[in-house]
């Protein structure tokens, strides 16, 4: 699989989303023995320079780990259709007070079908779950999740920009990357402590999606109905941590 | 109705919308429907027009995005009966999207007439070409009615960028070699005219020059610049036309009258 600029490009995004996400939530990743970097900036004094190096050199590193345990994925997901693949597969971050946000990456496939080849998909995907309904002790109803996500296709036919062959901004769009909003719900199942051999809980979802060249077509058309330009997807969630 | 009934209902109507929402991807290439359209409408068109010398057809071009002008299209031409057929120049999908060309199929396959589609620059975008060919069939094909032969051929150079021999001179040379003796007239139905930007203007000329070795050159047909133009030029000491229909929203179709010894040529607006 050949990669072009962009999808390095995304790449490099991904790898940084961690290091983003880290300064946020994740209260239950903290051990119990873990020292607050900023308390421990506090007890270093002037006058003990010998001492202060290695004081930083060790804050830096307990940072460090720090960092590094809150970059753990803490879920992956399953999800079908939705224009991003026919199945795609992702790790993700929760982060926020309430672990109301939660960003995604997946790798979709796209099949053959009547085209030259199958196709892979990558996605980045942002969500944002305002509410969360306990209905009893193991379930939980989230009223709405929505956010949006962005969608490239791995394959030599598609462009990001427009191949130099073509007169400057002859398209104006690229066909490679597709920009998604989706308006969607979730119920979450939380596994008992002593049934837990995979995941802490499962949350089905659905959502409904429309991508930027759907949505101008249906804003320029009386002809389309919501069937045209509205897309439904179906997805398991699966916390890990 | 119970209040309980609602959600049932709601369930219900759920599940009948949610198949058309099902989709892989905006370019899979997944297409439903009816295939292969080109062939079997030449063969509806050859068949309802045979033995007859004076015919009609109607020309639409450049219908990307814009549904609505193209059903008032088709309206317009099933609101009289005068017509044999239509020709489509071509660029029936804005973005190349799959759904965006059974979405067009579906307006078109409303037609009281038969019609055949030419692939335009539009319609080769991302998987386009893969969608367009299911649907329509190969890119260069051609039909005869009365004594005149129509070749409709691919000539978005630029899309191919010389994977595919664009416009395929193979195709022209085995038609030349196998012309039949009952035809006279020639006319040449495309997306893209010779000289303009997505044509392979290195062989604009000796394009030209083949055509003009067909059997009674009348004209070229074509679409993709959006604009209305007629131009009347002569090549090799043939002498013939070149129409170009605008596009849709400009709520205009060329409407061309065949008769034994000649055309007549208009821009019907509706």
């Amino acid at each position: 699989m050949k990669l072009s600029n962009s999808e390095y490009l995304v790449f490099l995004i991904l790898l940084f989303i961690p290091l983003v996400c880290s300064g946020e939530g994740k209260d239950s990743l903290s051990m119990p023995g873990d020292t607050p970097v900023g308390l421990a900036c506090e007890s270093v004094t002037p006058h003990r320079a010998g001492k202060l190096s290695a004081g930083r050199g060790r804050e830096r590193y307990e940072g460090r780990v720090q960092r590094y345990r809150n970059s753990v994925p803490s879920y992956s997901k399953i999800q079908m259709y939705g224009d991003m693949g026919l199945v795609s597969v992702g790790i993700g971050w929760d982060y926020g007070r309430r672990r109301q946000w939660e960003t995604d990456v997946f790798i979709g496939i796209i099949p053959k079908y009547n085209s030259d080849n199958a196709k892979a998909t990558l996605t980045l995907k942002q969500n944002y779950i305002p509410w969360s309904i306990r209905l009893n002790d193991s379930f939980s109803f989230e009223p709405l999740a929505c956010g949006l996500y962005f969608n490239t296709v791995l394959d030599n036919n598609f462009w990001t920009r427009e191949p130099s062959r073509y007169p400057s901004g002859y398209y104006g769009f690229s066909t490679r990357i597709r920009t998604h909003l989706f308006l969607g719900e979730r119920i979450t199942f939380e596994i008992p402590y002593e049934k837990r051999f995979f995941a802490r809980a499962i949350t089905a979802f659905y959502e409904i999606s429309s991508c930027d060249l759907y949505l101008i077509s249906a804003f320029t058309n009386r002809h389309l109905t919501p069937k045209d330009y509205l897309r439904l997807s179906f997805g398991l969630k699966f916390q890990i941590l | 109705m119970r209040a309980t009934d609602i959600p049932t209902l709601l369930l219900l109507l759920f599940l009948t919308c949610s198949c058309s929402m099902i989709e892989v991807h905006p370019y899979d290439t997944v297409v439903s429907g009816e295939k292969d359209i080109n062939k079997k409408n030449i063969a509806r068109i050859e068949a309802s027009l045979e033995g007859k010398s004076s015919f009609r057809f109607a020309v639409i071009s450049d219908t990307q995005r814009w549904y609505d002008e193209t059903e008032d299209a088709v309206k317009a031409i099933n609101g009289r009966n005068d017509i044999d057929f239509v020709i489509h120049c071509g660029d029936q999908a804005d973005f190349g999207l799959t759904d965006e060309f059974m979405l067009m199929r579906d307006i078109l396959d409303r037609l009281n007439v038969p019609y055949v589609c030419t692939i335009g620059n539009h319609d080769c975008l991302g998987t386009g070409k893969d969608v367009f060919r299911e649907l329509y069939g190969p890119t260069n094909f051609f039909f005869t009615v009365a004594d005149m032969r129509f070749v409709c051929m691919n000539t978005n150079a630029l899309e191919y960028d010389y994977s595919e021999p664009v416009p395929d001179f193979n195709f022209m040379q085995s038609q030349l070699d196998n012309m039949p003796d009952n035809v006279g007239r020639t006319v040449f139905i495309m997306h893209a005219a010779p000289g303009s930007d997505v044509f392979n203007n290195n062989v604009e000329s000796v394009f030209e020059y083949y055509t003009t070795l067909f059997p009674g050159l009348q004209f070229y047909l074509y679409g993709h610049t959006h604009a209305l133009t007629v131009e009347e030029t002569s090549y090799n000491g043939v002498h013939y036309c070149r129409y170009q229909c605008p596009n849709i929203k400009k709520r205009v179709y060329l409407l061309f009258t065949v008769g034994e010894n000649g055309y007549e040529y208009e821009a019907v607006e509706f």
